[in-house]
């Protein structure tokens, strides 16, 4: 490590910046703000690698600010931590904020350590390369997988593909599903949380450790908000769209996805820049070890 | 169905040719059959209605000096109500009710002809029959009336149960998120004083073998010098002098935390106040004070919350009720905010009456929305993020407490709510809610 990680937490009470301060100072360089404007602006004078973030504070949200911050600085990992439970600020923290964790006060130390451990890990990682700016990378043709059966989701990915020369694979059940996986490379993955009557969770987090370059996006007319914790930590999806399918915002997704894709095959040197979490679930655990199982092929094309 | 109301009414009595003589209507009038009648129909060839003589009118002739020897002879028509109240079996029950209200004379001398959609006479109908009819079927709607009105209770009371659970779910997740604050931090920095006190605890065992080494008789110079390098290093590694600022720190901050948690856990019970009675002398002060405790969390990224509370006299009320109502003006108010905004809480006493205002600064209502904002079921809200009955309900509660709530609201400047609660009203308090 050739500079120390730098890690800015934000919450309006003192209190907490000061007892993850003197928790992490040991390990990390640790900066608090208190004001979400001038943890703004230190992020725009200052390098940092990972921001942890409380939701609700006096006149900003956590999840603005950190859409905020991932304008101002795109390659810090963000980390939203909040007492609230809140569909819509995890909704907004993940598609706005492109969020790497969220977490839920009170925390567990242990498990804040390994958090920030792993975030620190893929920020040295991400440190080795520089990345490019989104106009440097040429647009490039994807292959997208959808596992969806509905007709709107059908409609927007389909045109989102013609218009973009990508191309499309589908799956109609999960076997399918491991069955092109293992067959051809995928860069994204738009899946619905049902498939055929199964739950696809498990696949997406099983994904999120053999294929950590696969973008993921959630179609879904669930609006269960752990279960979207645990998908943002666990599998760490992309986006997460809710059903009725909104064209606009859809879009937005996908075209987010195929610059990022973009941007990574651009880049000589290609750190996998997803860790996500083990599934804390012990079936869930199972399944995804057995579905890791299942994806052998793909795992070993990946490390060739 | 109304039709064969009427049909059922219907009693079969032979007309009278018009040329009938007076003396035969009169022993018809006489007979067993006619005797529930007051009155005979008179018809022409046709079998139309050309009148009604009546009982009252014959014994009016007879009662004269030679009245049936005078009149006996001459035809009914002579004597007949010409203009008889004629109601067609078609007539709906209750229009023909009206009907025969509305002409009916006093005494009643007469019963009322029945004809067919043609005009033609098909019987008579007693007014005592129809007035029984009547009465049945008005008894008949009290019951269905009385079963709607016992269905609409239950449901109105099982929706106001659902928006008084609403809020209360809300509140008491306010209010368990609030907590996760202070219990994070409080958590989280014990872990760190059992963390930082196992150096001195180290420290004191160095310092303690190094005490015994130097008691110690027999100690040789090896050990001694281990003992004091120990504890040196134990010292260097607790660096108490450096640690004793952190625990400090650390203990303050987790003092407060508890205190906090202690607090809301306080103000949770006043805002329910499940402990005491429906009504009682309340400063209403206090209830602001609780209720905004439970707000504050849920609302504080959209507003801030400005208090001026005035001097108050205590009044009998039912405080959570009325922090019900507060908290759902605070509510309504940080979601009318469409940037940062502020509340402003006032409180003041007139002569006669407690005044409390809750005024934002937030995107206001246009006067179409104004007029109905205290209607039940009523929301500008999407779909699933409101029940409509807030207001309707804070509106109630304040009507329950002899009040009135104001509303003076402009669009892109904000709204102001003002309840006023008459003073010594107690005995006007109504259970409720």
């Amino acid at each position: 490590m050739t500079q120390p990680i730098r890690i800015l937490f934000i919450d309006d009470e003192e209190r907490i910046l000061r007892s993850l301060a003197m928790q992490f100072r040991r390990h990390y360089e640790v900066l608090t703000e208190s004001d979400p404007q001038r943890a703004l602006q230190r992020l725009q004078d200052e390098p940092v690698q990972i921001v942890v973030c409380d939701q609700r504070m006096p006149k900003m949200n956590g999840a603005q600010l950190l859409t905020r911050a991932q304008e101002i600085a795109p390659q810090t990992l963000r980390i939203l931590l909040t007492g609230y439970s809140d569909l819509d600020a995890a909704v907004e923290a993940l598609n706005g904020g492109g969020i790497f964790r969220y977490l839920t006060k009170p925390w567990d130390p242990q498990e804040m350590a390994l958090t920030l451990r792993q975030a620190a890990e893929v920020a040295v990682r991400q440190s080795q390369v520089a990345s490019l700016p989104a106009s440097a990378c040429p647009a490039t043709a994807l292959s997208v997988l959808l596992l969806d059966e509905a007709a709107d989701t059908q409609a927007c990915v389909e045109a989102f593909c013609q218009a973009g020369g990508h191309r499309l694979l589908r799956a109609a059940s999960l076997d399918e599903a491991l069955a092109q996986l293992n067959a051809e490379p995928v860069d994204v993955l738009v899946s619905d949380l049902r498939l055929a009557g199964e739950d696809t969770a498990p696949l997406l987090k099983s994904l999120a450790q053999a294929h950590p370059r696969l973008l993921s996006l959630v179609v879904t007319p669930f609006c269960d908000t752990q279960a979207l914790l645990r998908l943002i930590n666990e599998a760490q999806i992309f986006r997460y769209l809710p059903k009725p399918v909104r064209r606009g915002l859809f879009d937005k997704g996908l075209q987010a996805a195929a610059e990022q894709v973009a941007r990574w095959r651009a880049e000589p040197v290609v750190p996998p820049a997803r860790l996500a979490e083990a599934p804390k679930e012990a079936r869930e655990r199972e399944k995804v070890g057995s579905l890791l199982g299942l994806l052998g092929r793909l795992r070993q094309r990946l490390t060739v | 169905m109304s039709s064969s109301a009427l049909a059922r009414l219907l009693k079969p009595v032979a007309a009278l040719p018009a040329a009938m003589s007076i003396s035969d209507v009169a022993d018809r009038l006489l007979t067993a059959e006619h005797k529930d009648f007051l009155s005979l129909p008179v018809v022409d060839d046709d079998g139309r209605p050309l009148g009604l003589v009546s009982r009252s009118k014959l014994q009016d002739i007879f009662m004269q000096r030679f009245g049936r020897d005078l009149w006996g002879r001459r035809p009914v028509v002579e004597v007949m109500n010409p203009q008889p109240l004629i109601v067609s079996l078609e007539t709906g029950l209750e229009e023909a009710a009206r009907q025969i209200t509305d002409q009916l004379q006093y005494p009643i001398v007469e019963d009322f002809v029945l004809v067919d959609g043609e005009g033609r006479y098909r019987g008579l109908g007693t007014v005592l029959d129809l007035l029984k009819a009547m009465e049945d079927r008005i008894a008949q709607r009290n019951r269905v009336l009385r079963k709607a009105l016992i269905e609409l209770r239950e449901s109105q009371t099982q929706l106001v149960q659902a928006e008084k659970m609403a809020s209360l779910g809300q509140m008491v997740a306010g209010v368990a998120h609030e907590l996760n604050t202070p219990l994070g931090y409080v958590k989280n920095n014990v872990q760190l004083l059992r963390e930082l006190i196992g150096p001195l605890f180290e420290l004191a065992e160095a310092q303690a073998a190094l005490g015994d080494c130097l008691n110690a008789a027999d100690a040789d110079e090896q050990a001694l010098a281990n003992a004091l390098e120990n504890a040196a290093l134990a010292r260097e590694r607790a660096a108490p002098e450096m640690l004793a600022g952190d625990l400090e720190q650390l203990f303050a901050d987790t003092q407060y935390g508890l205190e906090q948690i202690g607090e809301l856990v306080v103000g949770l019970k006043d805002f329910a106040r499940l402990d005491r009675a429906m009504s009682e002398e309340i400063d209403l002060n206090e209830c602001v004070r609780s209720t905004l405790v439970i707000a504050r969390n849920g609302i504080k990224d959209k507003v801030e919350v400005l208090t001026q509370l005035g001097e108050l006299p205590r009044i009998a009320c039912a405080p959570s009720q009325i922090n019900q109502v507060l908290l759902n003006l605070l509510n309504n108010a940080a979601q009318a905010m469409e940037r940062f905004g502020r509340i402003l809480v006032r409180t003041w006493a007139e002569p006669d009456a407690l005044c409390l205002s809750v005024q934002d600064n937030g995107c206001g209502m246009p006067p179409e929305v104004l007029k109905r904002i205290f209607d039940p079921f009523y929301t500008t809200k999407p779909v699933g993020q409101g029940t409509g009955l807030g207001l309707s309900i804070s509106f109630k509660i304040v009507q329950d407490h002899g009040g009135s709530i104001r509303v003076a609201s402009e669009v892109g400047r904000g709204t102001r709510f003002l309840i006023r609660l008459p003073l010594g009203q107690a005995a006007t308090l109504q259970r409720s809610a």
